[in-house]
């Protein structure tokens, strides 16, 4: 267009408009404002849409690439590679995909079978146990892997205390553990042991390993890639960012059909769920019902949803302390009254949290352990069953000496009122809508009740300085390891320290259970005093499992052809008992990725983010139309 | 009515209504200050994007007044929402409900009280923060002004909002956190311009006249300095909030508001959580989005329209 000639829409030259610099001014405001709108409201939209123009600009290379990678999204931050110190499930994952264990359990339900140990006996009186090593698994620096490195392993854990910071309750009854020859691993114990074929203890490679000075301060992630045996080799770290992990061609039982498994740190879920849309990733877990239902009609999706082997517990301070009884950290006294715990659970609405804040992705909570592991899971008899009931709640209230005074506040003898406060992880919505309802049903009582989330609740809890709080673990199918968290035998060994204590619960009547579940080999009576152990856990109310949720995660067909759940019949993916999920993953070929990765990127969260601005545009545009139209006979 | 009873001729051009007879200094004193009222009100009125702003102020803050009335507290009560979770816009919902059924609109009308709230405080203590040591500054100099000033400097030159964050990280979360936060971050523009316009009234000789007739330093910067750089920083507030708000929403956003209240941007980060983006819920965010820019708009242009009413120079100038 010659705008030259067309003198009418040239600006006049010499006299400066107050009323045109006014409107750029208003159009400035106004873009910035959007701006700050589209960034504020949708960081995955802008995320979604450079993902769409990088699918558009690659070329075929990448669609080839991706097909023989996968990458995982994570929302939980490695805590440390090292095996000895690791606790978090995202780090126990890497771990089974990095070293081997001695056994291992099957994809199908879970029982052991041979792992690094083909095969095992034990002496008629079961104290002593004899392990023969595998000769087809080598390290991935070429060494062969051998009953001496497992000896090393166990030894290490047995005279370390830095080593046993993560597995120690494993060895704590091992009296000695010796390699006869390369093949040969003999483990005397002091006392029968139940878990001898479910030792979940990664093995590691003794030249390696022996070089290490300080196992609690080690954390394995100076040198990549990292010498392992399991079906992956961890090549790369970058802290909170990802793990890269490649193909062990060696690994015994056969190669994974992936060559390369990036574990990608996402802080925020929504936009993991957005990045599989577009396909750059192609696993997400931990999905919210909103994103499962929105999922579930996305094309080359395919949504998990299965029973969970997670407990989700409201767990009560009963006074922390050190193994010596040292008393620390600041627990609210008044929950040291069994009728206190009792009353506040009988507050809580487990059907209702079952129905909106899992919205049917969860089973209500009863004993400890969840009802996928059917063997051990317990639940309470009637009678013994806390069921919601806010009217008994208030009487066990009154019976406990806590009235309400005129303002409606529960106080108790000495005039106080009770406020409690709740740990709650920042990074987990659940926790977060749960403490909402907590508050209105407790404060219906009369007590008040602060959540506090914080992203590290690390090390207020370590510290004992809580009342409640929101606590989870994934249970193993052999459960000694969950069980063990609650001895006396776990508690730190000093105020602060680390201990493999979850709530520091000491319960005599608990630890004899626990010694005795430990060293009965008979499964029937085992299983008895394991759920023995959780109604003696119920009773304390200082665990109350409210829900057991699924796991529900997703996964790109496009990307993934097929992949193993465990149990396989309806099972999860993401943190199993074993490194089936990734090992039997097989990549799905052909271009059916690139076209999908395109057909995400234009997801609705695009759409919203143009309807907002053409909406804000118009009413610029408006305004503007009025502008000029009011100062029309100013104009020429 | 008569004129030649006016004390002073009008200082400006506009023709202002005569003073009435003067009954004693106060009288005249109010009078003088209604009539600088009246004249101001009519330039602002000039202004039409200022008064689209003050309008939708004037709307916006009834409507906050009015929430109690419209909404009610229990809007924010979880155990007994009205509906089901993440219901899209109906009859009965006009935007929808939040994962725990609640109605969207009455949490939106309610977020408005603490968005308005915290924008204003925060505003407010930036703004004293800023004006105090910005007239210190100016009237005492010296070391004092140059320490005070690389102070001044120290907090310009970090970025505010992450300053803001460490704060509300550190301190427990409440609204009074957010507002410290986000006043402690945000002073030192305020400070520079007053000091400015501090050096510019005290170089003026009736300051000389006050100091000769003894004068103190309270006096000289309660009577003289601060009526003068007033204007400057009722401007400077009005413009302070709507950043304030941002500011407000984009902590609340990053989680580190108060979790017991609800505020915009604790919603834009509810739906966040709830996975509203990747779903597609469109009714959960864009609400409260357009509700901040919308505020933050409307106190820009009246900020701007006051600005450059009582700074003429402005206007020229632009």
């Amino acid at each position: 267009m010659d705008t030259k000639g067309t003198t009418t829409d040239a600006p006049p030259p010499a006299p400066p408009r107050p009323a045109r610099a006014r409107l750029r001014r208003l159009l400035a405001t106004g873009a910035s404002a959007f701006a700050l709108l589209a960034t504020a409201a949708a960081p995955q939209g802008a995320q979604a849409s450079q993902e769409g123009r990088a699918a558009a600009a690659g070329s075929p290379v990448t669609a080839a690439d991706r097909s023989r990678s996968l990458t995982v999204a994570v929302s939980q931050s490695v805590d440390s590679l090292s095996p000895f110190l690791a606790g978090r499930l995202v780090s126990t994952t890497i771990h089974r995909l990095v070293y081997e264990y001695l056994t291992n359990y099957d994809v199908k339900d879970a029982r052991t079978v041979p792992a690094l140990a083909t095969e095992w006996t034990s002496s008629p009186d079961k104290l002593t146990w004899t392990y023969k090593i595998r000769k087809n698994s080598t390290w991935s620096d070429g060494k062969q892997a051998t009953a001496e490195d497992a000896a090393f392993t166990f030894n290490k854990m047995m005279t370390d205390e830095g080593a046993a910071t993560a597995n120690g309750s494993f060895t704590a009854n091992f009296k000695k553990v010796t390699a006869t020859d390369a093949e040969t691993l003999v483990v005397e114990l002091k006392k029968p042991q139940a878990t001898m074929t479910a030792l979940d203890v990664p093995i590691v490679p003794k030249h390696v390993w022996e070089k290490v000075g300080d196992f609690s301060k080690f954390n394995n992630d100076k040198a990549f890639p990292i010498v392992g045996n399991g079906p992956y080799i961890v090549t790369e770290y970058k802290p909170d960012q990802y793990v890269k992990l490649r193909a062990n061609e060696t690994f015994w039982r056969g190669a994974p059909k992936f060559d390369e498994l990036i574990l990608k740190y996402y802080k925020d879920n929504d936009a993991a769920v957005a990045a599989l849309r577009t396909g750059e990733v192609g696993f997400v877990q931990n999905l919210t019902p909103a994103q499962a239902k929105s999922l579930s009609s996305a094309p080359d999706i395919k949504v998990n949803d299965a029973p969970g082997r997670r407990f989700f517990a409201l767990a009560v301070n009963p006074g922390a302390q050190d193994r010596t009884g040292r008393k620390f950290g600041d627990g609210h006294p008044a929950l040291l009254d069994p009728r206190v715990r009792r009353a506040l659970f009988a507050a809580v609405d487990r059907k209702a949290i079952v129905d909106k804040v899992y919205q049917g992705h969860a089973v209500e909570g009863q004993g400890y352990i969840p009802p996928r592991f059917a063997d051990y899971h317990w639940q309470p008899s009637a009678a013994q069953k806390i069921v919601y009931d806010p009217t008994a709640a208030e009487k066990l209230l009154l019976s406990a000496g806590y009235k309400k005074n005129a303002e409606g506040r529960r106080v108790g003898k000495d005039g106080k009122p009770l406020e409690f406060r709740i740990l709650c992880h920042a990074t987990d919505p659940n926790d977060k809508a749960i403490g909402k309802y907590l508050q209105e049903w407790w404060g219906a009582l009369g007590i008040g009740l602060k959540v506090q989330c914080l992203d590290n609740v690390t090390d207020p809890w370590q510290a004992g300085e809580y009342d409640l709080a929101f606590d989870g673990y994934s249970v193993n199918p052999d459960p000694d390891y969950v069980l063990s968290i609650h001895t006396c035998a776990a508690l730190p060994s000093g105020p602060g320290a680390t201990g493999q204590t979850d709530n520091f619960i000491c319960d005599k009547q608990f630890d004899d259970l626990y010694a005795r579940q430990i060293v009965e080999y008979d499964k029937a009576k085992r299983v008895g005093l394991v759920k023995r152990m959780q109604s003696r856990l119920y009773d304390t109310g200082f665990m109350n499992v409210m829900v057991y949720p699924n796991a529900v995660e997703a996964y790109r067909t496009d990307q993934i052809k097929s992949i193993k759940t465990m149990p396989e019949a309806a099972g999860n993916i993401w943190g199993q008992d074993g490194y089936w999920s990734w090992w039997s993953a097989e990549p799905a070929v052909g271009d059916a990725g690139d076209d999908g990765g395109k057909g995400g990127g234009s997801g609705p969260t695009l759409w919203i983010i143009v309807g907002i601005g053409v909406l804000l545009l118009a009413a610029v545009g408006v305004v503007v139309a009025m502008r000029r139209r009011t100062t029309a006979e100013d104009r020429e | 009515m008569t004129t030649e009873s006016a004390p002073k001729p009008p200082p400006q051009d506009a023709p202002d209504p005569p003073l009435p007879a003067p009954g004693s200094a106060k009288a005249l004193a109010r009078a003088r200050r209604r009539r600088s009222a009246a004249r101001f009100w009519k330039q602002y009125r000039a202004h039409r994007s200022g008064l689209f702003g003050l309008a939708a102020l004037a709307l916006i803050a009834a409507l906050a007044l009015a929430a109690p009335l419209l909404v009610g507290d229990d809007v924010q009560n979880v155990t007994d929402a009205p509906g089901g979770a993440l219901e899209s816009p109906s009859g009965r919902f006009p935007l929808g409900t939040d994962q725990f059924g609640r109605d969207l609109l009455g949490l939106l009308l309610w977020g408005t009280r603490v968005s308005l709230a915290v924008g204003l405080m925060a505003a407010a203590l930036s703004v004293a923060i800023g004006t105090l040591v910005g007239i210190l500054a100016g009237h005492f100099g010296g070391w004092f002004a140059t320490v005070s000033m690389r102070v001044t400097d120290w907090f310009l030159v970090m970025p505010s909002l992450v300053l803001a964050i460490v704060l509300a990280t550190v301190l427990s979360h409440s609204i009074w956190t957010v507002v410290l936060a986000i006043g402690v971050a945000s002073w030192p523009t305020t400070a520079r311009l007053v000091r400015a316009q501090t050096l510019a009234v005290e170089s003026r000789p009736y300051i000389e006249r006050a100091r000769a007739l003894g004068g103190g330093h309270a006096h000289l910067m309660t009577r003289h300095v601060l009526p003068n750089v007033m204007p400057l920083v009722l401007a400077q507030t009005t413009l302070g909030i709507s950043s304030a708000i941002l500011t407000e929403a984009t902590l609340a956003f990053l989680g580190l508001g108060d979790p017991d209240v609800v505020s915009w941007g604790g919603m834009l980060q509810d739906a966040r959580e709830t996975g509203a983006v990747s779903s597609g819920h469109w009714w959960y965010l864009a609400p409260p989005g357009i509700a901040i820019a919308v505020v933050a708009l409307a106190f820009t242009l009246c900020g701007r329209a006051i600005e450059s009413v009582l700074n003429p120079k402005l206007g020229v100038a632009r």
